[in-house]
C-alpha cells in the first residue's frame, strides 16, 4: 500500500471517529435541554468544550469560564460544533475532511463505503440547522449519530481485513483513545469532582460512552466515580474503554507489520505496549481514595496526562514509521 | 490550403451547415416524428441526420423498439428515471472537478438516460477505421522520432512536425517498447448526412472512458428490459482490457506492477483516474509518491519502496519529469524520463505523442495513412484550413463568420471561435490573433452534427451528439471496446459537446447484429 494511502486511511478513520464523538456528546447535552437545570447545562457545555479541546465562548474579560458558559446560548454553542465551517473540529468540517480523504481512497474503498460516507456528508452539508433546531434541537445530531453508525456497519460488513482496513481502524482507535482520555479526565476534574455543585452524574458519563447498560449488568445501578472510571479505563469489553482501544491498536499494528511486533520492536508498537501496561497498572492510582486525597498533585490527573502524552507520541511515531520515513530507509535490500 | 480528405462530411449543397440559428423547435422546414407520446414534440430538421428517425419521421429499424417503448413511457416515469440517474451519480460521486477563480467545485456530468443506438455494420466500419488510424499514428510517431522518412518524403511538412510544441526532441532515438507510442487513444467521431468522420484524435491523455461505463451502468438500471431486448455489446471489460494492454508492454518476467499517475484530487478527470485504478486493482500514484533511484522507478509504500514497471500517466508531457521537462512541475517525478530511457519503466502513452493530435498535423492524417499503410482512410477527416499557409489564412479571415477556428494544441472546447455564434467584436478580436500568430490556428466548417433524442424538460427532444470510442494498442495488437463516450450538447441548438462547456453524455448501444 502506498504510504500516502496509508496516511489517508488513518486520517479518514480519525475524522469519522471525531465526528461521531462530537455528535454523541452533543446528543447527550441537547437531550438535557428539556429538563436539566441551567447551571448543570452550562457545566455540561463547559465539559464538552473542554473535552473536545474547544475554546470557550467569547465573554467580557472579568468573566470566568464557567460564567461564560452560563451567558452563552445553547443554539450558538451547538451550532459552532455542528455546522460552523470555520471551526476545524465541527462535525461538518470533520465529515468533509473524512470525505476528502475518502476521495483519495476511491480505488481502495468499497463503493458502499464511499457512497454511505458521501451521502452522510451531503446530508449534513445541506441540512438546515436553524430549522432543525426550531423543530427539536436533538434531532439533527441524533440522525448524525445514526448515519455514522450506519457507516461503521457498512465498513464492518464490506471491507476486507487487509492493510486498508487496518490503517482505517488504526486511525479510528488512536482518535478514540485520545478523545476518551480527554473526556474521562475532564469529567473527573471539571464535571464531577467530589462534593462539587453543580455536578454531572457518573451515570451520564456512562450514557455518553454508550456503556450504561453493560455497567449496570456488571456493577449494578449505582454509578460511583471509582467503579465507573475503572470500568471505562480497564474493561476490555466496553468499546469506549481505553483498554479496548489499545487492544485494537495493538492488533492492527501486528497485522500491518508482523516483523515489527517481534524484536526489535518498531517504535509505535513499543509505545502502544507501554500504554497498555500503564492502563493495566492504572487501577490503584485511580481508585485509591486515600492515596488520591493525600497527594496534592492529583494522581489521577497525572495518569491521564501521561496517557495523553503517550497517545500523541504514538500518533507521531505512526506517521514517521509508515508515511514520512526517509527514502534511504525504504530502499529494497 | 485545404487538406484533401477522403470524402468530406460537409454537404456543399447546404451552404453554411449546422448553424445554431433555427435549430430546434417544430417550425421551419422540420417535420414531427411519428410518435404521439413522449415524442409528440420531437421536431426533425432536414439539415441534421437524426440517430433515431429517418427523414420520413419513422424510426430507423434498429431503433424501432426503443423509440416505441420510449414513446409509451409516461412523462412522469421518464422524469423519475432521470432523477434516479442523477441521484445515483451524486451519491456515488461520479463527478468532474471545475476549478473556478476562487473555489473548486465538483459537478455531476449531466447524463441523459436515453441511449443512442449504433448498428453492428456501422460499428464494424468505425472499428476498422479506428484501428487503421491508430496503427498509422504509431508508425508515424516512430518515424518522426527515428528516421523521419515521412518528413523527407514530404508527407507532412517537416517544420510543422519539428516546430510543433508537442514534439519532444528528448524522444529522438529512444527505443519505445514494441513501438507502441500510443497505447490508449480516444477519437472524436461525428456523423453528418454524409457519414462518419473523425473530428479529433486524442492520443495524449484521452479521458471519458469512466463516463462511458457509468452511462452503461445507468441505463442497465434504468431500462433493464429494453437493454436485454436489444442485444447490446458489453463494455464492462474495459478496465481488464486496459490492464492487459498496459501489462503487455512490460518486459518484466513476473506479473508487472502497473500504476496510474494522476495530477491529484483537483484534476478534472480525477474520478476517472481513481475509478480505473480501483477497477484494475493498481495503485493510483501522485508525483510525491514516486522516487527514482538507479534509473528505476519506485513507489513509496507504507512498507518501503516498491518498483513500478508500467506507469499509465494521466498528466501531460510537460509535467512528467522536472529534470527533463518543466522545471517547476511537482506532478511528476525527478529522473522519471531517465528511468524511461533506460528501459526500466514503460510510460503509456509515451512522451511526445501530442504531435499526432496537433490539429494541424490532423489535417495530414489521410496522407499519413496512405503513406504508411498504403490504404485509403476508412474514416474521413473534416476539411481543415491551415492558417500557417497564406491561402488558408486568407480563406479563414474571409469566412470567419462561417467557420470554427481552433488552436492547434487546444482541447476541451477552449480557445476556439465558433464563427456563426460569435459577435462581430469577438470575430474582430480573433482575426487579430490569427494575423499575429497564424501557425497556432486551423479552421474547419461548422459541421451539421447528427442529433439524438434526449430527455429534456419533461419530453424527448433532439440534441447534437458526437462519439468518442477508445482504442487500446498493446504488444499483441489493437483492441477497440464496442462502445464509447457519447457526448451531448444539451443546450438547444448548441454544437459544443464538451462537459466543461455545458455538455452531457449518454450511453451508446452497439448492437450485436
Amino acid at each position: 500500500m502506498l504510504a500516502r494511502v496509508a496516511a489517508d486511511l488513518y486520517w479518514m478513520g480519525r475524522y469519522i471517529e471525531r465526528t461521531e464523538h462530537t455528535a454523541r456528546l452533543l446528543k447527550y447535552q441537547l437531550t438535557g435541554l428539556v429538563d436539566a437545570p441551567a447551571d448543570e447545562l452550562a457545566l455540561g457545555w463547559q465539559v464538552i468544550y473542554r473535552a473536545l479541546g474547544q475554546s470557550p465562548p467569547m465573554a467580557p474579560a472579568d468573566v470566568d469560564e464557567a460564567e461564560a458558559f452560563m451567558m452563552a446560548d445553547a443554539y450558538t454553542l451547538a451550532g459552532s460544533l455542528v455546522e460552523d465551517h470555520t471551526n476545524p473540529d465541527s462535525m461538518v468540517t470533520c465529515w468533509g475532511m473524512a470525505r476528502e480523504n475518502a476521495t483519495q481512497l476511491r480505488p481502495q474503498l468499497p463503493l458502499e463505503v464511499w457512497t454511505t460516507l458521501n451521502r452522510g456528508f451531503l446530508w449534513i452539508r445541506d441540512c438546515d440547522f436553524p430549522a432543525a433546531w426550531k423543530k427539536r434541537p436533538v434531532t439533527l445530531v441524533a440522525e448524525a449519530v445514526d448515519r455514522l453508525r450506519l457507516l461503521a456497519g457498512v465498513v464492518e460488513a464490506t471491507m476486507s481485513r487487509d492493510d486498508v482496513w487496518r490503517f482505517l481502524q488504526l486511525g479510528r482507535f488512536v482518535e478514540r483513545f485520545q478523545h476518551q482520555t480527554n473526556l474521562l479526565r475532564t469529567w473527573d476534574r471539571l464535571g464531577a469532582p467530589d462534593g462539587a455543585d453543580p455536578s454531572l452524574s457518573w451515570s451520564d458519563l456512562l450514557r455518553v460512552c454508550v456503556a450504561f447498560e453493560l455497567y449496570c449488568r456488571r456493577h449494578g445501578m449505582t454509578a460511583e466515580r471509582d467503579t465507573v472510571l475503572e470500568f471505562l479505563i480497564r474493561d476490555p469489553e466496553v468499546p469506549r474503554s481505553l483498554r479496548f482501544a489499545l487492544e485494537r491498536i495493538e492488533h492492527m499494528l501486528v497485522g500491518i507489520d508482523p516483523l515489527g511486533s517481534s524484536h526489535p520492536l518498531v517504535p509505535p508498537r513499543r509505545v502502544a505496549l507501554r500504554l497498555a501496561a500503564t492502563v493495566e497498572a492504572a487501577t490503584g492510582s485511580v481508585t485509591d481514595r486515600e492515596r488520591r486525597e493525600a497527594d496534592d498533585s492529583h494522581v489521577t490527573d497525572h495518569l491521564f496526562e501521561h496517557l495523553a502524552g503517550d497517545g500523541s507520541r504514538l500518533h507521531d511515531l505512526l506517521i514517521t514509521e509508515y508515511v514520512d520515513y526517509p527514502v534511504s530507509e525504504g530502499l529494497p535490500s | 490550403m485545404t487538406v484533401a480528405t477522403t470524402g468530406t462530411p460537409t454537404d456543399p449543397a447546404m451552404g453554411n451547415p449546422g448553424f445554431e440559428t433555427g435549430d430546434g423547435g417544430a417550425g421551419g422546414n422540420g417535420s414531427v416524428v411519428a410518435g404521439s407520446g413522449a415524442f409528440a414534440d420531437y421536431a426533425l430538421d432536414p439539415r441534421f441526420h437524426d440517430e433515431m428517425f429517418g427523414g420520413d419521421g419513422r424510426p430507423r429499424e434498429a431503433c424501432r423498439r426503443l423509440s416505441e417503448a420510449l414513446d409509451r413511457f409516461p412523462a412522469e416515469e421518464l422524469i423519475k428515471l432521470q432523477e434516479g440517474v442523477y441521484r445515483r451519480f451524486l451519491h456515488e460521486g461520479i463527478t468532474f472537478t471545475v476549478l473556478g477563480a476562487d473555489e473548486v467545485s465538483e459537478q455531476i456530468i449531466p447524463i441523459d438516460c436515453v441511449p443512442r443506438v449504433i448498428t453492428a455494420a456501422e460499428w464494424d466500419h468505425i472499428e476498422s477505421g479506428l484501428k487503421q488510424r491508430l496503427t498509422a499514428i504509431n508508425l508515424f510517431l516512430r518515424d518522426i522520432y527515428h528516421e523521419g522518412r515521412s518528413l523527407k518524403d514530404g508527407v507532412v511538412p517537416p517544420d510543422l512536425v519539428l516546430g510543433c510544441p508537442q514534439y519532444r526532441v528528448e524522444m529522438r532515438g529512444v527505443k519505445v517498447p514494441h513501438d507502441v507510442y500510443v497505447a490508449v487513444g480516444g477519437t472524436d467521431i461525428v456523423r453528418t448526412d454524409t457519414g462518419f468522420a473523425v473530428l479529433e484524435d486524442n492520443v495524449r491523455v484521452p479521458s471519458g472512458v469512466s463516463y462511458m461505463l457509468a452511462c452503461r451502468a445507468a441505463t442497465k438500471r434504468s431500462v433493464p428490459a429494453l437493454y436485454r431486448e436489444h442485444a447490446v455489446r458489453e463494455v464492462a471489460g474495459y478496465p481488464q482490457r486496459l490492464y492487459s494492454t498496459l501489462a503487455s508492454l512490460s518486459s518484466s518476467t513476473t506479473r508487472p506492477r502497473v500504476a496510474i499517475l494522476t495530477p491529484g484530487r483537483y484534476n478534472s478527470a480525477y474520478y476517472e483516474h481513481a475509478f480505473l485504478a480501483g477497477e484494475m486493482g493498481v495503485d493510483l500514484v501522485e508525483g510525491r509518491d514516486l522516487v527514482v533511484h538507479n534509473a528505476t522507478l519506485y513507489a513509496r509504500m507504507a512498507s518501503g519502496l516498491r518498483r513500478i514497471d508500467v506507469l499509465y500517466r494521466r498528466i501531460d508531457d510537460d509535467f512528467v519529469d522536472p529534470v527533463t521537462f518543466r522545471r517547476d512541475s511537482v506532478l511528476g517525478a525527478p529522473g522519471l524520463f531517465h528511468a524511461y530511457r533506460a528501459g526500466n519503466v514503460v510510460l503509456a502513452n509515451a512522451p511526445g505523442t501530442g504531435v499526432a493530435d496537433d490539429k494541424a498535423v490532423y489535417a495530414f492524417l489521410p496522407r499519413i495513412i496512405r503513406y504508411f499503410l498504403n490504404e485509403e482512410p476508412i474514416l474521413a477527416n473534416v476539411d481543415t484550413h491551415l492558417c500557417r499557409e497564406p491561402e488558408g489564412l486568407e480563406f479563414t479571415l474571409d469566412n470567419l463568420r462561417d467557420l470554427v477556428v481552433k488552436e492547434v494544441g487546444g482541447s476541451g472546447g477552449y480557445g476556439m471561435l465558433v464563427g456563426p455564434h460569435a459577435t462581430g467584436r469577438e470575430r474582430e478580436e480573433f482575426a487579430a490573433r490569427l494575423r499575429d500568430n497564424p501557425t497556432n490556428y486551423i479552421s474547419q466548417p461548422v459541421l451539421p452534427l447528427s442529433r439524438a433524442g434526449c430527455f429534456v424538460d419533461g419530453s424527448l427532444q433532439p440534441r447534437h451528439v458526437d462519439l468518442r470510442p477508445f482504442t487500446l494498442h498493446g504488444a499483441e495488437g489493437q483492441d477497440v471496446v464496442p462502445g464509447g463516450l457519447c457526448r451531448v450538447a444539451l443546450r438547444e441548438g448548441s454544437l459544443v459537446v464538451n462537459s466543461s462547456q455545458g455538455g452531457g453524455c449518454k450511453d451508446l448501444w452497439v448492437l450485436r447484429s
